[in-house]
Parts: structure tokens; C-alpha cells; sequence
């Protein structure tokens, strides 16, 4: 008997989709096959195995050509539905952005939404200006539009599905509205993002199957995969794809626009890639679990490139509904569909069970090897640590007499109070010393404000200003982690290096 | 059942109003939510339907500031079940089912006072509405 063939080509695979009977699993039902039957059986058994992800992906976009006005016009700036998209290109060419806003309707309409409004087949409303040149002479133009108006409509994402994403937490004294959604102060909530072990690029994560050319499920449509997407990072799995596709035959359905409070729009985007299990190994790397998936959960509140990272946690943690960080039970949402992840998968079997979709082979491998850079920066900003100077301080025990005295001699509005290690209890300012002055009161403990706004010495100086700011207030004691206070910054310091 | 939205003022906190009431009129109220210390509060309370008008009167004849708080309502059509609202919910009244949707309990949703999910949801499917059963007496508190 000859020994059974290991290995299976994509062009096998598509005269069986021809003939009716290839075996094609979604991603999770892989994984139980492998569980249950092992690798080999697997791989004889299974010629193709589909992914999916359904999240919100912000570098998303469509191209779309108008076509001529009569008279032409060369568009300079653009707006759809209020929307202010891009004209990268030639007179009539445009780029919507997904996250470009509405000047009507800011963070609550963007460019995700017309995109999805155009691929539901509403009308949009066009403006247009321009400069006017002898070939291009209109300078005004105001029109509606539908997808079918448009000669071309291609979704083109620089960077879609990304391998994996952050857990992200809050652990500040205030709630903050980030791109991973809205995340409550110390560590009452946490957030992430993607579809772990449904995700395509961890099922490939070699790339041996996905490269330049290979056909996708993109937005309810057939599209490509055109190159690594934007800040690829395949070595720490943090691999992404850029694609393009036909966006009027898409479903807004798996085009969704979204807005997240005080960041902005976006798009919703579900893409689903198939593995074609061209060997064993491949039978084995389609079985990966959410187990074997880790991600860092990190401290979203501080304003840095660089943000803490408290602990690691896998994807079946995250999908659980909670993870533990210090011994505390924290609930975690996940802002991706994993329903309708696990229906884009669906619908890719079903296509190419029907023979309405077939396999292509890369024509182009993706890079394997690279690394997301940070930004090259030649102008440094200021932190707090280079302008707080040292704070003036008192002890609850103290008279307000002494306090007031000390007010005159330092010749300092912020006096502020420490217990007897240094760490922060409270603060005193002149104004309220004038006051309790006026009211004859004499214990610190009746002026003395304990819920201090603080600042932290490697934040940067405008964040600080921002929150003093925000709370009309003029000064910041700098702690640090312990409550230890390391000194003060004042609105004065900010203005004098800030210039405002 | 009816939920009400009781504001007491400093000078009422010492009193014991909701006692009275329920000892007076032998009605149940359920205590959802308490936010109370010296300087006043809120409590968001149970009633039962046949029951919402005589409390409502007997807590303002007492000076309790009475409303009636909207409820959240979700937009199935809007909701495709991301998720991002589950664990903000203080009361879990949001959870994910077992086919992956996200469900929510009316009966556990403490209503407006809360909201802390209204701004979080990407596609705006979570809304504040009015408690239909109990417009008369909301529309005719003085304002």
C-alpha cells in the first residue's frame, strides 16, 4: 500500500468545491475535531477551515469615483452627509474615512456610518468646493447620491484584523472614554477586543495560507487581502491586513458604523479568512484555543505610549465575563462581536460549500519578521517632573494662624497637608484660609479639602494642565504610587512654559 | 410593579418616612437602590401597579421629591451584540447568552438613575424611554 499523500493543494481544493464535495469546518468546529479525533484524522477529513472577526477597525475607508459634474469641477474639499471626506486624488476621486466626523453631528456620525449608509443603498448627500482652473471651472456643487451612482465603490483598510488586541482597564480615580470604550475608575470594568481563537491571522499565524491576493470574506462581500496592513507586527502576533473589496455588493449587516463617546466614530467591520489545511501542520495550527492565546491587560488611564501593563490573560479568561487582577474579580466586555465573528464564519462555509466562493493561492507572502517602530519624535515635550518644584507643607495638628503665616513667608497660595510619613491628606489654599478667617474658624480640619485632584511625575505637563483645567483649579500636589508627595505644580509653572 | 425615584432633602433624612408610609398604607416597597447620607439622597423603589398612585401622593405630602424614572430599552435592530455594555451594568441585567447574543433584563434594570451603559454602546441602541404604566402621575408632578 502507498503511504497516504500529507499534503493537499489549493487547486485540489477548488475542483472539489467544482464537484460538490469538499469538506469545509468552521474554526471552532476544527477545534473539536482535533480534540476528539486528533491532528491526523483532521487533516485527511477536513479541506478547508473558515475564520471570522466582526470589531470595530478604524483605519477602514472606501474609495469612490463621482464621475463628471457639468459643468467639471475638481473637488478641493468634500463633505457626504456632513462628513468632510478626503480628495486624495484627481477631480472626482475621493476617500471616506471611518473615522472623519460630522460637523453636525460630531462623535455620534462619522465615516463609518456613511459607508454603511451608502452600502444599505440610502441616499447621501454630497457638497462639494473647489478653486475652479480653466479644465475644472465649477467651484460649488451640491448633490445626492446612492451606491449605484457611483462608478467605483471599494472598501480599501489599511489596517484590518488585528491578531490580537490589549485587555484595557482604568485603574484613576475617573472614568475615561477611550477607543476601548468607556472604562470605570479603579478598576471597575474592563474592556477587549477580538476574536481570539476565530480570528484568522491566529489561525495561519506563519502566514503560509494568507498573503498578497488571497480571497477573502470582507464586509458581507468577496475581497482581497492586498499586503500586510498598517503597523504589522507578526513576531509578538501582532500581525494585521490591509484589503480591499467591491463595497456595493457588501451588507451593511457586516458594515457597521459606531461612535464611541468622546473618541469618535468608526466602522465595524466583519472579515473572515479560509485556511485552506494544505498540510498537517496547518490541521494543527487551526486548532489553537483561546487558552493558548495571551494578551496584556493594560492601564489605559496613563497618558503614555508605554502604559503599564498589570498581568496577562488569555482569551478564554476574557471571554469567561471576568479576570482577576490584585485578587480582585474584575467583569470584562468584550466591544467585538463574537456572534457575529462566528457567523462570518459561517457564511464563508456556506459559500464555499455552495461553490460561490473558491480558494486563491497568495501571489505574495507577507513579512514574517517585522516590528512596529514608535514614532521618531525630535521635539521632546514637557513632563511634570521638569517644572514641579518643591510643595509647602503642614500637618493636620497645626493652627490655622501657623498656616496662614506660612502662606506670607513662602509666598504660595497652595499649602498642602501631609501626615507624619509625607503622604497626602489634604489641601489648603490661601482662599480658604481667608475664609475661615472671616467665619472664625480656627481647626484645619473645617477648611481642608481631602478629595485632592493630583498629578503624577511622568505625565505630561499638558495632560496635568487639562485636569486643572477641567476642575477649575490651580495647583497639583505630585505623588506618587505610595500617596507620597513630591511636590507641586501650578497653573503659573504651566503658563510659563506652556506660553498660555 | 412601578419603580419611583424618591429624593429626601437634609432635614428629612432623620425621619422615617418610607416606614411610615409602608406601615400607613400596608403596601410592600421594594428598596432597589440607596444613595443616602446626612445632606440627603435618593432611593429607587418597587411599587405594585394598583398601589402607584396613593405612595407617589403620600410621599410628596411628606415633601419627598417623587419621579418616576425612564427605562432602558434596547434597539434589537441597532444591537448586534458586541457585548461592551455587559460589565458596566451594576445590577447584571445584562449578560451574553449561550448562542453568543447579549440579553437584557427589564425586571433587573434599575432604569435612567443608572444608565451607565446608554453612552457606551457603539451602534446608540440603548435608550432611555418613559414607564408607560405610570405617565399620569410623572406628567402631572409639578415641576
Amino acid at each position: 500500500m502507498s503511504k497516504p499523500t500529507k499534503t493537499r493543494s489549493v487547486d485540489e481544493i477548488n475542483e472539489k468545491i467544482r464537484k460538490g464535495d469538499v469538506q469545509v469546518l468552521t474554526a471552532e468546529e476544527m477545534k473539536k475535531l482535533v480534540e476528539s479525533s486528533g491532528v491526523e484524522v483532521a487533516f485527511k477529513e477536513v479541506d478547508v477551515v473558515t475564520t471570522g472577526t466582526f470589531g470595530a477597525m478604524c483605519s477602514s475607508g472606501a474609495v469612490i469615483n463621482l464621475g463628471h459634474s457639468d459643468p467639471p469641477i475638481k473637488i478641493e474639499h468634500a463633505w457626504m452627509n456632513d462628513v468632510e471626506v478626503c480628495h486624495p486624488g484627481a477631480a472626482v476621486d475621493l476617500f471616506i474615512g471611518a473615522t472623519n466626523m460630522s460637523e453636525k453631528q460630531p462623535f455620534e456620525y462619522g465615516g463609518g456610518h456613511v459607508i454603511q449608509d451608502l452600502v444599505a443603498g440610502k441616499e447621501v448627500e454630497l457638497r462639494a468646493t473647489a478653486y475652479g482652473t480653466d479644465c475644472y471651472p465649477r467651484t460649488q456643487l451640491k448633490t445626492n447620491l446612492t451606491k449605484d451612482d457611483l462608478n467605483q465603490f471599494y472598501l480599501l483598510n489599511f489596517r484590518n484584523c488585528y491578531q490580537r488586541y490589549n485587555c484595557a482597564v482604568n485603574n484613576s480615580d475617573e472614568t475615561i472614554y477611550t477607543y476601548m470604550s468607556k472604562l470605570l475608575p479603579r478598576l471597575r470594568n474592563a474592556t477587549f477586543s477580538g476574536a481570539g481563537e476565530l480570528n484568522p491571522l491566529m489561525n495561519d499565524p506563519d502566514y503560509e495560507t494568507i498573503g498578497t491576493g488571497t480571497r477573502i470574506f470582507l464586509g458581507g462581500g468577496q475581497g482581497y487581502v492586498i499586503g500586510e496592513g498598517t503597523q504589522h507586527s507578526p513576531k509578538n502576533l501582532n500581525g494585521t491586513l490591509m484589503v480591499k473589496g467591491d463595497a456595493k455588493k457588501m451588507s451593511p449587516e457586516f458594515l457597521q458604523g459606531a461612535a464611541f463617546t468622546r473618541y469618535g466614530t468608526s466602522l465595524y467591520v466583519g472579515l473572515g479568512v479560509p485556511i485552506p489545511i494544505l498540510n498537517e501542520g496547518l490541521a494543527k495550527k487551526t486548532a489553537i484555543r483561546d487558552s493558548e492565546i495571551l494578551t496584556d491587560v493594560v492601564d489605559y488611564s496613563v497618558p503614555r505610549r508605554d502604559r503599564p501593563k498589570l498581568r496577562q490573560v488569555s482569551y478564554k479568561e476574557l471571554k469567561s465575563g471576568s479576570i482577576m487582577i490584585n485578587d480582585k474579580k474584575v467583569r470584562v466586555s468584550s466591544l467585538s462581536s463574537l456572534k457575529m465573528a462566528k457567523k462570518v464564519s459561517q457564511t464563508l462555509k456556506s459559500w464555499i460549500e455552495e461553490a460561490t466562493f473558491f480558494l486563491t493561492s497568495p501571489v505574495e507572502r507577507l513579512p514574517t519578521d517585522t516590528v512596529f517602530k514608535p514614532m521618531r519624535q525630535t521635539q521632546e515635550i514637557p513632563f511634570v517632573v521638569s517644572v514641579m518644584h518643591p510643595a509647602v507643607t503642614c500637618t493636620e495638628n497645626e493652627e490655622i494662624r501657623a498656616i496662614a503665616e506660612r502662606i506670607v513667608t513662602k509666598s504660595v497660595n497652595h499649602i498642602v497637608v501631609v501626615d507624619g510619613v509625607g503622604k497626602l491628606r489634604g489641601i489648603v489654599t490661601s482662599w480658604d484660609i481667608t475664609r475661615a478667617m472671616a467665619e472664625g474658624k480656627k481647626a484645619l480640619a473645617d477648611i481642608e479639602t481631602h478629595n485632592v485632584v493630583t498629578a503624577k511625575p511622568d505625565e505630561p505637563l499638558e495632560i496635568a494642565s487639562k485636569r486643572m483645567a477641567q476642575h477649575n483649579i490651580s495647583a497639583l500636589p505630585v505623588i506618587d504610587i505610595e500617596m507620597k508627595v513630591l511636590g507641586i505644580v501650578t497653573s503659573e509653572d504651566v503658563s510659563k512654559l506652556l506660553g498660555r | 410593579m412601578v419603580r419611583l425615584l424618591l429624593r429626601f432633602s437634609e432635614e428629612q433624612v432623620p425621619q422615617p418616612i418610607t416606614s411610615q408610609v409602608i406601615l400607613e398604607y400596608k403596601v410592600p416597597i421594594a428598596i432597589l437602590v440607596a444613595h443616602i447620607n446626612s445632606k440627603g439622597g435618593e432611593i429607587l423603589a418597587e411599587v405594585p401597579d394598583e398601589a402607584q398612585e396613593k405612595i407617589i401622593n403620600a410621599f410628596r405630602k411628606r415633601g419627598v421629591s417623587v419621579t418616576v424614572p425612564k427605562l432602558i430599552e434596547v434597539d434589537a435592530e441597532k444591537c448586534f451584540s458586541c457585548g461592551s455594555c455587559v460589565a458596566l451594568c451594576p445590577v447584571e441585567a445584562i449578560s451574553i447568552d449561550k448562542d453568543l447574543s447579549v440579553k437584557f433584563d427589564k425586571e433587573k434594570c434599575v432604569g435612567s438613575t443608572c444608565s451607565i451603559c446608554v453612552d457606551a454602546c457603539p451602534t446608540r441602541a440603548i435608550k432611555s424611554v418613559k414607564q408607560t404604566s405610570s405617565e399620569q402621575p410623572a406628567n402631572n408632578r409639578k415641576k
